[in-house]
């Protein structure tokens, strides 16, 4: 599959089709892949898809798009050029794009999505912690296995178990929409469960709730890079950063942290595809997905809204219907 | 210089006798991450690491410090000086790069000149037992890269090798000498051979990263198209400066709440879009990429043009922990092969 996804690529970029190819490659540290920016036909080579690549490269089309046209600002219309974006996109990254499109983020023929099939990648954080946390000097994956060379000797490891808990839930592997499609079609992971855990923390007393909230909260460091890689993330100057009026303090206070988390998980009502990439970034491990997915939830049960699945669809928040499912939330929240 | 060998199993004892001198602090297994806490019995003590996750500058210049309180009153304003009286600190298992690196930062904040009494009194009231790296596994560490030595003493008090069953102790200041007596009265014997030791795992460090070879050309490259390629996928989220023993950028405010307010010193990053922005909005650093410039100037260049010295250890945190593998070895070979 890695060498059809490169020719493709090559041909893309060599026919002038697109200006650059957002995808994967090896990266320097053992069992990790880095997003790469290929423009160069030649560097097509570089690109791999497996199991490690882990972001979701939306975050990155949306960022060579918006550069693009700030650096044009001051040309005349006529002269403005426009760059487009070629990307390997799973099937989360595609809904990213679909949202993104539905939100006139860019047009659609600013973007070729290259699309692959997807069976999860890799958490490391279980990666780490099915080595006890110690060293990784070297790995590879073949097959459903991954093999981990540590200080103490090798191990053998089985892939599923190391899978995202997002990818084990996904519902849309596959591209939504895709240009061109690389691979068979994946099989679909086991989506039935997808809302348990929520389920079950929604159960919970309130207080045991915001415990658990407020103790993920005290992990967090404010680094923002859950916000910052995150596609659906995309305002020019996130109101965490706003000074006039500054609207959370910098500070070492617990509820500014809260804050901070707050708006932006209400930002993400009906707008996160559970991709899974802000969790994968945090530094700190903070259990950011039970949130988010609480909101995925409610969009589904009030607004029968899942985000980016259909190009047509108008995202959850952008639409009013007379007759929305369970609207007293409204006025009784 | 004063020796001694110390039994493994006398570790316990050893603790507990510095834990009666000061507040001992060493890294510790919590959730998945190694980080430098308080301790009181050995047992707490992570049995191995490579290196603490947060590095230890943090006991010296703080995530986030209160440098003065204020309040207004009928009189005026009434300030007051937050430096409650620095207790005393013992730094237990430090590696040789962090411990290199509180030179590093010695020589910003403890300047003739300019001397931050924030920093230094809590530098002079600590004392750094340093864990030499005598088997260093990590493929991200590259200490020797900079002429530094995982078995190096440089901003150590006490500088311990693990040679097995015993310990050999070096007490390098006369500050790490006043606790001499903690560490029984075991000299060790002229036969041991730690300098075989410490060849050995010279060997095992990459050396390859021309980190100071390259202030040169970075004289010249101010405006080069490797700083956009660089940013690209920079997530601006300063892991790498947060984690890094050696960053040490800072953001003054003030938290003001009716009449009472505080003046704060928090940590700062060149990766955060706030990064220099000024009053006005202006931000003479406004792109990743020129933050990213920053980064590599200030450790590569600047730091030298100022000081002397690289401002980095080779400690490879910020190789092990940036979400979207940026690593600073492949930008310095990249700059160096310009
Ligand atoms: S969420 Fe689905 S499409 Fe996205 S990476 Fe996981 S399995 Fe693949
Ligand atoms: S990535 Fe993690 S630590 Fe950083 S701001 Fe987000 S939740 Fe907090
Ligand atoms: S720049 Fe990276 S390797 Fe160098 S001291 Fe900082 S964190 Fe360590
Ligand atoms: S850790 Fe990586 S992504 Fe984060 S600011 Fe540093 S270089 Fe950028």
């Amino acid at each position: 599959m890695e060498s059809i996804l490169r020719k493709t690529a090559k041909e893309l970029l060599e026919g002038k089709k697109v200006d650059v190819v957002v995808g994967y490659t090896q990266g320097s540290v053992p069992l990790t892949m880095s997003p790469v920016f290929i423009t160069n036909p030649d560097d097509a080579e570089r690109l791999v898809f497996n199991a490690l690549c882990s972001q979701n490269l939306a975050k990155y089309v949306h960022d060579v798009i918006s550069q693009n046209r700030a650096a044009q600002k001051r040309l005349k219309p006529e002269e403005r050029k426009k760059k487009v974006v070629g990307v390997v996109a799973r099937g989360c990254t595609t809904r990213s794009l679909v949202l993104n499109l539905q939100e006139k983020q860019y047009t659609r023929d600013e973007i070729f999505i290259i699309g692959v099939p997807c069976a999860g990648y890799v958490d490391q954080k279980k990666l780490s912690a099915a080595v006890g946390g110690t060293e990784i000097l070297d790995g590879s994956l073949t097959g459903g296995k991954v093999t981990v060379k540590t200080p103490a000797g090798e191990k053998s490891l089985v892939l599923a178990e190391l899978l995202a808990d997002n990818c084990l839930v996904c519902a849309y592997n596959n591209p939504i929409i895709s240009d061109i499609t690389i691979g068979e079609p994946a099989k679909p992971m086991n989506s039935a469960n997808e809302f348990k855990k929520v389920e079950d923390f929604a159960a919970l007393p309130l207080e045991e709730r915001w415990s658990y909230f407020a103790k993920e909260m005290e992990k967090c460091i404010r680094c923002c890079a859950c916000r910052n890689i995150c596609p659906s993330c995309y305002c020019p100057e996130c109101f965490a950063e706003q000074s006039m009026p500054q609207w959370v303090g910098v500070g070492a206070d617990a509820t500014d942290t809260q804050v901070f988390q707050l708006m932006r998980l209400f930002h993400m009502a009906g707008r996160c595809v559970d991709c899974g990439s802000c969790v994968s970034v945090c530094p700190m491990g903070v259990d950011l997905r039970m949130f988010l997915k609480k909101l995925d939830k409610d969009a589904l049960d009030l607004f029968d809204a899942r985000t980016g699945i259909n190009e047509k669809d108008l995202p959850a928040f952008s639409v009013f219907k007379e007759r929305e499912k369970n609207e007293e939330f409204l006025f009784e929240p | 210089m004063k020796k001694r060998l110390l039994k493994k199993s006398g570790i316990a004892e050893l603790v507990a006798k510095l834990a009666k001198r000061a507040g001992v602090f060493a890294p510790v297994d919590n959730e998945g991450n190694t980080l430098f806490q308080k301790v009181i019995d050995a047992n707490s003590i992570a049995k191995q690491y490579v290196n603490s996750k947060d590095a230890p500058k943090g006991f010296f210049f703080p995530h986030s410090e209160t440098l003065m309180r204020y309040k207004r009153t009928d009189k005026g304003m009434e300030l007051e000086d937050d430096q409650v009286a620095q207790t005393k600190r013992i730094l237990f298992g430090v590696r040789p790069c962090d411990a290199r690196s509180f030179e590093l930062l010695d020589l910003l904040f403890n300047q003739e000149k300019y001397s931050d009494t924030y920093f230094v009194s809590k530098r002079e009231n600590t004392t750094v037992i340093v864990n030499a790296c005598v088997e260093p596994i990590s493929k991200n560490c590259f200490c020797t890269s900079l002429g530094l030595s995982p078995t190096g003493s440089a901003g150590a008090d006490i500088l311990m090798l693990d040679l097995g069953e015993e310990i050999f102790v070096e007490f390098i200041t006369p500050k790490g000498e006043a606790l001499l007596d903690c560490f029984g009265d075991m000299e060790p014997s002229a036969t041991i051979d730690v300098q075989a030791v410490r060849e050995r795992a010279a060997t095992l460090v990459d050396a390859s990263v021309p980190c100071r070879e390259i202030k040169t050309t970075l004289d010249n490259i101010y405006e080069h198209p490797l700083w956009e390629s660089i940013a690209q996928k920079c997530l601006a989220c300063g892991t790498c400066t947060y984690l890094c023993p050696t960053c040490h950028c800072f953001d003054i405010s003030d938290e003001v709440k009716g009449d009472d307010g505080a003046r704060i010193r928090n940590w700062d990053s060149c990766m955060f879009p706030l990064f220099t922005k000024e009053t006005s909005g202006h931000n003479p650093r406004s792109t990743q990429k020129a933050r990213w410039r920053q980064r590599t100037m200030h450790k590569f260049k600047y730091f030298v043009d100022n000081f002397n010295e690289v401002l980095c250890v080779g400690c490879g945190r910020c190789v092990a922990y940036c979400p979207v593998n940026i690593d600073i070895r492949e930008v310095v070979k990249s700059v160096a092969k310009i």
